[in-house]
């Protein structure tokens, strides 16, 4: 027999096959606990209330606040634009395409750091990327950004520069009425393009013919 | 489970070794296919030999449908393989460029080293300019930089661009494949010459 009809007698089928059968979407790398423990010691996790400050300000695209406390106290309080996602809720299906996705800095938050942390192993844990932690919580963030201390007279100009920021951000960002929140809402979550932070980059073995 | 071999679990420079002989295998199997002869390959063109044709299609199409049987039944996360970027701009010159040099030296880089091992001469100066090549690259790198980053695509796969399914898009690949085996061994049938 040809080599090329025997060739089709069994490529065809698999390939109709293939065609026929659902894809597999499951995704079975998983992180292993001696990953999450390095990746947890590393602190790549955090990102400081600055940086969040300065891209809610900037109304950030790509960036997403979630704020993993109960809907009470999001709704007495939230960051501008953020969605509740209650931790009790987290493994629900409603909120998978928020935490599993590609385009968006996702960052958890909540009173302390303590919640947004375990939303972030969990999620972790699932293999999901671009979750982030919002460094300190909450309190830290009342602390720094809406009520700054001022440095003392000797710091260096850096302190100083953070501190105007920190002040400037706070007064943009004080508020946090109801009525703001919604507002913000309104306006915030536009078409979700850019991802901004850069993947750490594995180097790779290229060929060919 | 994720792919075969994950960078964390060996080094690089295990990786490499692997590679290392991963690569002689696929030296053995090139020449043991005949593709050291550069008049095999240049046949490719002249359509009396499509040797090259049918061998890199059906690998290709083994392999595809290896790595979707393996992630239909899970043993393979085919979002952790590494698709390599896409560069339009500098993929067409870089494509006409091989092209090129594909039917005037009669080999690909690859055969051209499985060529040289078993002592072809004119293997030797291709090779000479391969290297040549790459030297004028390197040191003209300012002046084709942005040919070379031109019309950035990210890692896009066809079958998501023109948004068919997977499976679908390798069925008709297969098709595709059979019918071009089937011309490339009619056209050996119509352009046959001596090359021996």
């Amino acid at each position: 027999m040809n080599a090329r009809v025997l060739l089709a007698i069994v490529i065809v089928p698999m390939g109709l096959i293939i065609a026929m059968v659902p894809e597999n979407t499951t995704n079975p790398h998983k992180v292993s606990a001696e990953q999450l423990l390095g990746e947890m010691a590393g602190g790549a996790q955090f990102i400081s209330p600055d940086e969040i400050a300065q891209m809610v300000i900037e109304k950030n695209p790509s960036l997403q606040l979630i704020d993993v406390r109960s809907e009470e106290e999001f709704d007495t309080y939230s960051l501008p634009g953020a969605v509740n996602v209650p931790l009790a809720d987290i493994l629900s299906r409603e909120w998978r395409d928020i935490l599993d996705q590609d385009l968006k800095i996702n960052v958890f938050y909540s009173n302390g750091s303590v919640g947004a942390g375990q939303a972030w192993m969990i999620t972790r844990q699932l293999g999901y990327r671009n979750n982030y932690v919002l460094q300190g919580g909450l309190n830290y963030w009342m602390e720094a950004i809406i009520n700054p201390t001022p440095p003392s007279a000797l710091s260096p100009d850096e302190e100083f520069a953070r501190y105007d920021f920190r002040k400037a951000a706070g007064a943009a960002l004080g508020g946090g009425t109801l009525e703001a929140r919604q507002a913000d809402t309104e306006s915030l979550p536009p078409p979700s393009l850019p991802a901004i932070r850069p993947r750490e980059r594995t180097p790779v073995v290229q060929g060919g013919c | 489970m994720g792919p075969l071999i994950v960078y964390d679990i060996i080094s690089q420079n295990t990786n490499l070794l692997l590679a290392f002989f991963i690569g002689i295998g696929f030296g053995f199997v090139l020449e043991q296919a005949g593709f050291s002869s550069s008049r095999k390959l240049a046949g490719m063109f002249y359509g009396y030999d499509t040797t090259v044709l049918k061998v890199f299609f059906t690998a290709a199409i083994v392999g595809m449908l290896g790595l979707l049987f393996f992630s239909l039944f899970g043993w393979m996360d085919l979002e952790m393989v590494y698709v390599n970027p896409t560069y339009l701009t500098s993929a067409i010159t870089g494509g006409v460029i091989m092209g090129a040099g594909f039917i005037m030296g009669g080999f690909c880089p690859g055969t051209s080293f499985c060529a040289a091992v078993i002592g072809k001469v004119d293997a030797f100066v291709f090779i000479g300019g391969l290297f040549l090549g790459v030297f004028i690259f390197t040191e003209g790198y300012p002046l084709w930089e942005n040919l070379y980053y031109a019309r950035f695509m990210g890692a896009p796969l066809i079958n998501d661009v023109i948004g068919m399914s997977r499976g679908m898009f390798g069925l008709l690949l297969i098709l595709a494949a059979l019918g071009m085996f089937w011309v490339g061994e009619w056209a050996e049938r119509t352009f046959a010459r001596d090359i021996n």
